[in-house]
């Protein structure tokens, strides 16, 4: 409190303000020095973690997932609520302009039919036009429709290989790739091993970046990982720096513009050594991964 | 005389009338002028000369009046701004006149007890069906945070660089937009036909 006092005995202005000023200079002096013990105290902690580096490598991985591109097929129930539903809303609603419409038609009809029919008296009230009736208009629409021809729900009949996006349009799909790892290839999702200087989102767009033959646009929600997967090596391979393995994922969207248009390779519908990379749903997955790999990743591939 | 009479007349702002005063003192009581008909013209130039200047005693009333003037303007400004905006109208929550007319009325069908029973029973399995697809969604919600949180437990064991580098919010993600799910795909090279509409929604200004 040096600083402070030595302030305070060169400015005797008036008893007030120098009252106020050393209360003033009081907080500041105590402020500072709090601040400069915390400061000193993060370096520290900072020197510590830096000086030990710790026995796992890092590697960032990709959750890349297409949403479904059409809506779901149905259950039974919910067949059945959606007819009770619009059966409901058709009972309670009002007549609307087309059916008053196509009342007043189908009446005039009835009465041009019937015998005691005056036909001076009608075109008079309706200025002797030729009027399209309401059902006209209909026939006209339906026509129209007609002509349209949609792209069709269900193009999975033929057996689309799994290696294209096409496929199971009504289902989220998640990209799973073959990577050595250790010795052995497995299917697992696309990372890639952290380096120094980058962030692990980074490393996990340099994984996706990466993957040959094949160039993904992909959104990734945030910088924040939404899985972990930790392992240790096979005794062998362990040395005293590294010991095991811990694989941050990051969840991605493939957005719509990505050129995965190309002609995806014409294989039989189970996976061959040929395939680069597959689309799975989430319930496929089980086929492909490994048990305790599955059961890490399958919290945050979300279904729904 | 004359001399006397041009160094008042240069020297001060003196009004007309002491002109006039010091001559007819000067000429006499009866008035009429005896000096020739010189002094007579003499007269009319000092009567004139002092008529064209600007009188000074009205500037100050002047300002006075145009600065009251434009008070009350302001003030009458002030009232009428006082007056809160019309509240624009919700044209949802006004139901048009032409759907309270009776005729458009459907008649209400006759339900038989099976149907009317069936239609119970359906709408509570509805109930139970979309109470279970709700626990669902919110179990796996909560694995998908404890997947998370666990993630970020290891990385903040791992460096302290890192984890916060993870905890920085990302700029860039938002507007984010993607088209849902259609009923059918879209096809490729589709030209839509083009349409033309009328937009007639009123427009309110305050």
């Amino acid at each position: 409190m040096a600083a402070p006092c030595s302030r305070m005995a060169s400015r005797p202005i008036c008893q007030f303000i120098t009252n106020v000023r050393r209360t003033g200079l009081k907080h500041t002096g105590v402020r500072q020095i709090s601040l400069g013990s915390a400061c000193r105290a993060a370096t520290q902690t900072r020197s510590k973690t830096e000086s030990v580096a710790s026995p796992w490598k890092l590697y960032g991985a990709v959750c890349l997932q297409r949403l479904p591109v059409i809506s779901q097929e149905r259950n039974p129930i919910e067949d059945q609520f959606a007819e009770l539903m619009h059966q409901m809303e058709l009972e309670r609603s009002l007549l609307s302009d087309h059916e008053q419409r196509l009342l007043e038609d189908s009446e005039r009809m009835t009465r041009k039919q019937a015998d005691n029919y005056d036909s001076d008296e009608e075109e008079a009230d309706y200025g002797g036009q030729e009027t399209i009736t309401a059902q006209d208009q209909e026939d006209t629409w339906e026509q129209k429709l007609k002509h349209f021809q949609p792209a069709l729900r269900d193009r999975d009949v033929g057996g689309t290989p799994l290696g294209s996006v096409e496929r199971c349009l009504g289902d989220s799909l998640v990209l799973l790739v073959q990577q050595t790892v250790g010795k052995e290839t497995i299917w697992l999702l696309p990372q890639a091993q952290w380096e120094a200087g980058e962030t692990l989102r980074q490393t996990a767009e340099r994984g996706l970046s990466s993957l040959p033959e094949a160039d993904f646009k992909a959104t990734f929600l945030g910088n924040t990982p939404c899985g972990v997967y930790r392992y240790k090596f096979p005794k062998e391979v362990r040395t005293e720096r590294c010991v095991g393995a811990k694989v941050f994922f990051f969840k991605a969207f493939l957005s719509a513009g990505s050129a995965s248009q190309k002609e995806p390779f014409l294989s039989a519908g189970s996976a061959s050594q040929n395939e680069p990379f597959l689309w799975v749903k989430k319930t496929e997955l089980q086929g492909y991964l490994k048990p305790p790999y599955l059961e890490k990743v399958d919290r945050f591939i979300l279904n729904l | 005389m004359l001399s006397c009479l041009v160094y008042l007349r240069n020297s001060s702002p003196l009004p007309l009338i002491w002109y006039v005063v010091l001559h007819s003192s000067l000429m006499g009581v009866d008035g009429h002028v005896s000096q020739g008909p010189w002094f007579a013209s003499v007269l009319t130039l000092k009567t004139s000369a002092p008529l064209r200047a600007e009188p000074k005693k009205k500037k100050k009333v002047d300002p006075r009046r145009e600065q009251m003037v434009r008070e009350r303007l302001k003030k009458k400004l002030k009232k009428l701004e006082r007056v809160p905006p019309e509240l624009i109208p919700i044209e949802d929550f006004t139901t048009p006149a032409k759907y309270m007319d009776e005729t458009r009325v459907r008649g209400a069908p006759q339900l038989p007890f099976e149907e009317s029973e069936r239609r119970a029973l359906l709408l509570k399995e509805w109930s139970r069906y979309k109470q279970t697809q709700h626990r669902a969604e919110m179990e796996a919600v909560g694995l998908a945070v404890e997947a998370q949180r666990e993630a970020l437990e290891e990385l903040r064991l791992e460096s302290e660089e890192l984890y916060q580098a993870a905890l920085r919010p990302d700029p860039l993600l938002f507007p984010f937009n993607h088209q849902g799910p259609s009923y059918t795909p879209p096809k490729a090279q589709y030209e839509a036909p083009e349409g033309k509409y009328n937009n007639i929604t009123k427009v309110y200004t305050q």
